[in-house]
């Protein structure tokens, strides 16, 4: 178990040193200008510039770009959003709303979609599962915003029940939260049908497992057969599929959040690309990289504890 | 003689509801279960051998259903057995062994808990569900039981993983012990072992053995009983002796020809054709399609089972005192014959 975590660990970190790689070259090798004030003196520029290392080589910007991050967690300043703040201020500052949309959406959606596609496949061809099917197709196929501001029009206009935008100056946690709700609805509503199409699947195939048989001829019956064998079986395959759905999440937060005004990591990356911010842009495409893969490695040491198979590592 | 019967199964028909109709997988089967005795049932994949016995422990797939028929079991019918009752018949009173022990086994559980579950299930605490585990895993010849009761299927070779499931089927203590194809998914010199293993627990517990197979070459050194079936009907029964020696339906002949001899260089003959489509069966014998000794009444009319001996039936029309006179095979007459010496010689 200690070497499988220890090799996740080292691609883990391996991938994100590409990440860095990546994504410093694909963004800054983009035009940048920098300074659109013209009370800025050149003068002033100039020193700004060779401060910043503008006029050496990309090669040389490349190893302070990475020395600036592995010795002194520097991830550069930005130069248009917020100018003259360090980049990684910018982003700490905007984690917590963030974080509470992306983790509460991915609460919630975990157990629902596991409950959901359980009926399903335990209910299955009964109006239950024709129900949760058809609402899964919905789900998957339409895209989050179009819910977005079909609950925002339904929840916040017709029926006042939650606020239209999220509320940052929110008095009480309470109230923040409160005004979080849609767009964690909008966001989960995807992953949830992901999850219970996924284990609906899954628990068709393992009911009908020749080991559920033998476990019923054991002497177990349905409930306990299903409970015991059938159900953490199914679990396995889902594990994997909630990387993607991770990442989705994430991804479709970028958009919830300017729906719904959160004032997150999601609308600022919009905006540093549209900005042309391009420190804080690849600083941000690091961040979201390095939330998904710790959620990967989270994800991957405990599919080593639901299965064995990947724990002791010994193959077939 | 006949309270020695320990499983008594009457005119059993197993249909499927199917896309395409009414699948009639087992039609109208009969057959007792002495104690003690090893009865094998053969047949090609699809004659309804493994239906059969599903239905006698009760786990039919949803979509199947018994038609008619009964399943006595120390005089009780298992097809009127509700859930509770069939509970404490699996894994108590009759076990089951599976053909391919890789897909039988959980393949995320410990073995060790495996085989404890049965227990636990009848009361045992823990530890002595343990301890009786590993005397389990010692009696069917699991070394290093202390060591291999922590460990997952996919940590075991397929012969010692075909050893844990028929630890699991003695746990409950069965009198009954169902063998489906237990060796097909195995290499040829685990087999052995296996039927072995087999054969002697069934000597040490004296339990009464259905063992389903393809395969007549494992039959021989297992049966005392044999049934042949074909179309989900019994086409011919007997001792072993007589299937081996004396065989009289056609099918049987055809199996007996089809085995590998090892022996002599002749040509293996496979049987012509595929079975008939069981959502229509074809009218009158089944296998008169396939069977080149088939007379015109084989298409018309179903053959009875006609009497042989005491315990010697075959289902065809040759037997019938009008019939042609037609004598099997030469070569399998000539094969017969080497399998009786080397019979008596051993």
């Amino acid at each position: 178990m200690f070497k499988y975590v220890l090799g996740r660990l080292g691609a883990m970190l391996l991938t994100l040193f590409l990440v860095m790689t990546l994504s410093f070259w694909v963004i800054r090798l983009m035009p940048m200008t920098i300074f659109e004030n013209p009370e800025v003196s050149p003068e002033v520029q100039r020193r700004l510039e060779d401060r910043m290392h503008l006029h050496e080589p990309m090669i040389v910007q490349y190893y302070y770009f990475i020395e600036g991050i592995v010795t002194r967690g520097d991830f550069g300043t930005s130069v248009k959003i917020r100018p003259g703040l360090a980049v990684f201020d910018i982003i700490r500052e905007r984690i917590p709303p963030t974080m509470l949309l992306n983790f509460f959406s991915l609460f919630i959606s975990i157990p629902l979609g596991i409950i959901a596609g359980t009926i399903a496949a335990l209910r299955r061809n009964t109006w239950a599962d024709n129900v949760i099917s058809f609402l899964i197709v919905i789900f998957i196929s339409v895209p989050s915003f179009v819910f977005a501001s079909l609950l925002q029009y339904v929840f916040a206009f017709a029926v006042p029940l939650f606020p239209t935008l999220y509320n940052a100056q929110a008095p009480t946690v309470w109230a923040a939260f409160h005004s979080m709700v849609l767009p964690i609805v909008a966001l989960s509503l995807n992953p949830i049908a992901t999850i219970a199409r996924y284990l609906r699947g899954e628990l068709i195939e393992t009911l009908s497992s020749e080991y559920m048989l033998l476990a019923r001829t054991k002497g177990l019956t349905q409930k306990e057969a299903t409970w015991r064998h059938a159900f953490r079986n199914s679990l396995v395959p889902i594990a994997n599929t909630i990387i993607p759905l991770i990442t989705g999440i994430m991804g479709g937060s970028l958009v919830i959040e300017k729906i719904f005004a959160v004032p997150g990591e999601g609308g600022l990356l919009v905006d540093s690309i549209l900005g042309g911010d391009h420190f804080l842009t690849v600083a941000l495409l690091i961040f979201y990289s390095f939330i998904s893969l710790v959620t990967i490695f989270v994800v991957d040491v405990s599919y080593g504890i639901i299965d064995p198979r990947i724990r002791i590592g010994g193959g077939k | 003689m006949d309270n020695d019967v320990i499983l008594s199964v009457r005119d059993l028909r197993v249909s499927f509801r199917a896309y395409g109709g009414i699948v009639q997988a087992v039609r109208g089967v009969s057959f007792d279960l002495h104690r003690g005795e090893t009865l094998a049932i053969v047949g090609e994949s699809g004659s309804g051998k493994s239906v059969s016995t599903k239905a006698v422990m009760g786990i039919l797939p949803p979509n199947a259903f018994i038609e008619e028929g009964s399943i006595l079991y120390a005089g009780e019918d298992l097809t009127k057995a509700d859930e509770s009752r069939m509970h404490e018949i699996r894994g108590h009173r009759i076990g089951l062994v599976f053909q391919d022990p890789l897909s039988a086994l959980n393949p995320i559980m410990k073995v060790g808990k495996q085989i404890m579950e049965v227990l636990v299930r009848r009361g045992m605490n823990k530890k002595d569900a343990r301890s009786r585990a590993l005397e389990l895993m010692r009696d069917v010849g699991i070394p290093e039981p202390e060591r291999r009761i922590e460990q997952y299927p996919f940590q075991f070779s397929g012969g010692m993983r075909q050893r844990i499931v028929i630890a699991i089927a003695l746990a409950g203590d069965p009198e009954i012990l169902i063998c489906d194809e237990p060796t097909t998914a195995l290499d040829v010199t685990v087999q052995a072992k296996i039927l072995e293993l087999i054969n002697t627990i069934k000597e040490q517990r004296n339990l009464s053995v259905i063992f389903i197979t393809h395969d007549l070459g494992v039959v021989a050194q297992m049966a005392d009983r044999i049934a042949v079936m074909y179309a989900g009907k019994i086409v011919e029964t007997g001792t072993a002796e007589e299937i081996f020696f004396e065989p009289a339906h056609p099918y049987t002949w055809a199996l007996l020809s089809s085995m590998p001899d090892l022996e002599t260089r002749e040509r293996l003959t496979a049987i012509p054709g595929a079975p008939p489509n069981m959502i229509a069966p074809p009218a009158g014998d089944a296998f008169a399609a396939r069977n080149r000794y088939a007379l015109a009444i084989d298409f018309k009319r179903e053959p009875p089972l006609f009497r042989l001996s005491e315990t010697h039936l075959a289902a065809t029309w040759l037997l019938h005192p009008s019939a042609p006179k037609v004598e099997m095979p030469r070569e399998l007459k000539e094969r017969i014959r080497r399998m009786k010496e080397a019979g008596s010689r051993a």
